[in-house]
């Protein structure tokens, strides 16, 4: 076991207006969402003294404009000028999770004490993944010419080799798209809050990328979430009950770029970290009491339940049938509704609810008794990251 | 079926480690990277040999012939390049010569609804210009 386990913890927690367009800078949410952070933990925005995020904007095509299509460490250095900043990063390889993990290793080196770590999401006007170009370069070369543009395709590639040499049944997956729905109508942050989803809402929308249909996609939104992450002994003081880090894990699998449709990257990249946070945290799945697993394509929960040792490989669909996903079923999953019910904020947001399920703080979608709180906070393939949050330290 | 003849595709750029892929489709011929230290083939090209980490790499001519490995049918038109032709199938292929080398392509002359993972495939060659011809595929014999 880790020996820096439960030594760092979730504190507060924020979250800006999630709009479908932009109609304010990026930079407004991501400082609404960090100042509810700090408040939340009842803290003062001079306690703040690092900062950690990832600010890449996964849309194709549009201009990377800070403060407008995405919020640096230094837009937000200079919106909050932290008198006693002492500590801050922007990560490349592992999205969301990864700023978690390096605001973890600064705050076990001593080198900070209150770390803010925030997610800003823009929606760029006009088509998302906007590929006008003429010419293919570098490792588009070998997929742009066959129409492969943005991420949904490499997803649905892998998910075709999924469900044909598994012999499963895409219709299934409307269980986990309407399960998720319905735990959204428990988080008024949500985008989709107050909106149903049917199973034939599901099974009649149309097609984007078969086999993924359009809520089988997150929705492209703007918006903001952050944590405040402290060590555990500071975080006992403060505001909120703490949701202990109990372990955590990168992917280790290396993937070539252009390389799209390799189911076996997934589940070679889901279970090299969740090895790792399995081993440092002692636990294993089945000491899981509530999981949140990115969604940002319906097939990513897939590849994650598997690889991460939930379910064999080729049962995930199977596996989340029977109320198995509900708030009191047997693993509670996505209880926020996911990044299909709160539109495509990234992983911060999978995280978020993992440490209020393991600190109780979840309201009425909590899960009763939950201590056990397991997070994979993206596709496993490139950028995944996995956590473990418990309630009571051990 | 897809009607590709209105689609306009991004014309590929080689570069010094993909160029003899382009000069060997210029000449209606496949040829992957090999490693020539541990005899493992890669798709796309990449600088080491992404199984044994040697530098040793050639490219070899191999067959046109192979299985979908995955594929999917783009529905959504908003690539507008790729808008004419939609739905159509993007397919992944494993060839025969280079198994866990995965090549990108399109399968032509057949009803999107036939691309499934396993189907035999064979390569067809599709000048873009004088420079550039483009390896796709169609059914093949079972």
């Amino acid at each position: 076991m880790w020996e820096n386990r439960c030594k760092v913890a979730v504190s507060g927690v924020g979250y800006s207006k999630v709009s479908r367009s932009a109609d304010i800078p990026l930079a407004a949410h991501a400082l609404e969402a960090v100042k509810e952070a700090v408040a939340d933990s009842g803290l003062e925005m001079s306690d703040i003294d690092g900062l950690s995020t990832y600010p890449e904007l996964p849309a194709t095509g549009h201009a990377e404009v800070d403060g407008i299509s995405v919020v640096s460490v230094n837009c937000m250095m200079a919106m909050l000028k932290l008198p006693n900043l002492t500590w801050h990063i922007q990560v490349g390889t592992t999205n969301i999770g990864g700023a978690v993990q390096q605001a973890t290793n600064a705050l076990l080196a001593g080198v900070c004490k209150y770390v803010v770590v925030w997610r800003a999401m823009h929606n760029p006007r006009g088509t998302y993944q906007n590929l006008p170009g003429t010419e293919a370069r570098g490792a588009t070369q070998f997929t742009a010419p066959f129409g492969f543009g943005g991420p949904g395709q490499g997803m649905a590639v892998a998910y075709t080799r999924w469900l044909e040499t598994h012999n499963q049944d895409r219709e299934k997956m409307a269980t986990l798209a309407v399960t998720q729905r319905r735990h959204t109508q428990h988080n008024p942050h949500a985008y989709f809050y107050g909106i149903e989803l049917t199973k034939e809402d599901y099974l009649s929308s149309r097609m984007v990328a078969y086999p993924f249909c359009l809520f089988d996609c997150d929705i492209p939104v703007q918006g903001a979430v952050a944590i405040v992450l402290t060590t555990a002994d500071r975080a006992k003081d403060l505001k909120p009950k703490p949701a202990y880090l109990a372990g955590y894990g990168q992917r280790l699998h290396f993937e070539v770029a252009g390389r799209i449709g390799s189911l076996s990257s997934y589940m070679e990249g889901g279970s090299s970290s969740a090895k790792l946070t399995w081993e440092r945290s002692g636990f294993t799945p089945k000491d899981v009491d509530v999981a949140q697993i990115y969604d940002g394509f319906s097939a990513s929960v897939i590849y994650g339940l598997e690889s991460y040792g939930f379910c064999g490989e080729g049962e995930a669909l199977d596996f989340i049938q029977d109320g198995r996903m509900e708030l009191d079923g047997a693993l509670p999953l996505n209880t926020f509704g996911g990044s299909l019910g709160t539109g495509r904020i990234h992983g911060l947001w999978h995280i978020i609810e993992g440490a209020l399920q393991a600190s109780g703080r979840a309201g009425s979608r909590q899960v009763k008794g939950a201590n056990v709180s397991f997070v994979g906070a993206s596709a496993p393939i490139v950028t995944g990251t996995t956590f473990i949050f418990v309630g009571d330290p051990y | 079926m897809s009607d590709w003849s209105k689609v306009t595709r991004p014309i590929p750029v080689p570069d010094e480690w993909t160029k003899p892929f382009w000069d060997a489709a210029k000449r209606e011929s496949l040829a992957l990277q090999r490693c020539q230290s541990c005899g493992h083939f890669q798709h796309p090209p990449y600088p080491t040999c992404v199984n044994c980490m040697s530098i040793d790499l050639k490219f070899e001519a191999v067959g046109g012939t192979g299985t979908i490995y995955a594929y999917t049918i783009m529905y959504h038109d908003g690539d507008k390049r790729f808008a004419s032709a939609v739905p159509c199938a993007s397919i992944i292929v494993e060839l025969d010569d280079a198994p866990g080398a995965l090549m990108a392509g399109n399968l032509l002359d057949a009803p999107y609804t036939e691309a499934k993972v396993g189907r035999r495939v064979e390569v067809v060659f599709e000048p873009l210009n004088d420079d550039i011809t483009l390896p796709l595929f169609r059914l093949a014999a079972e």
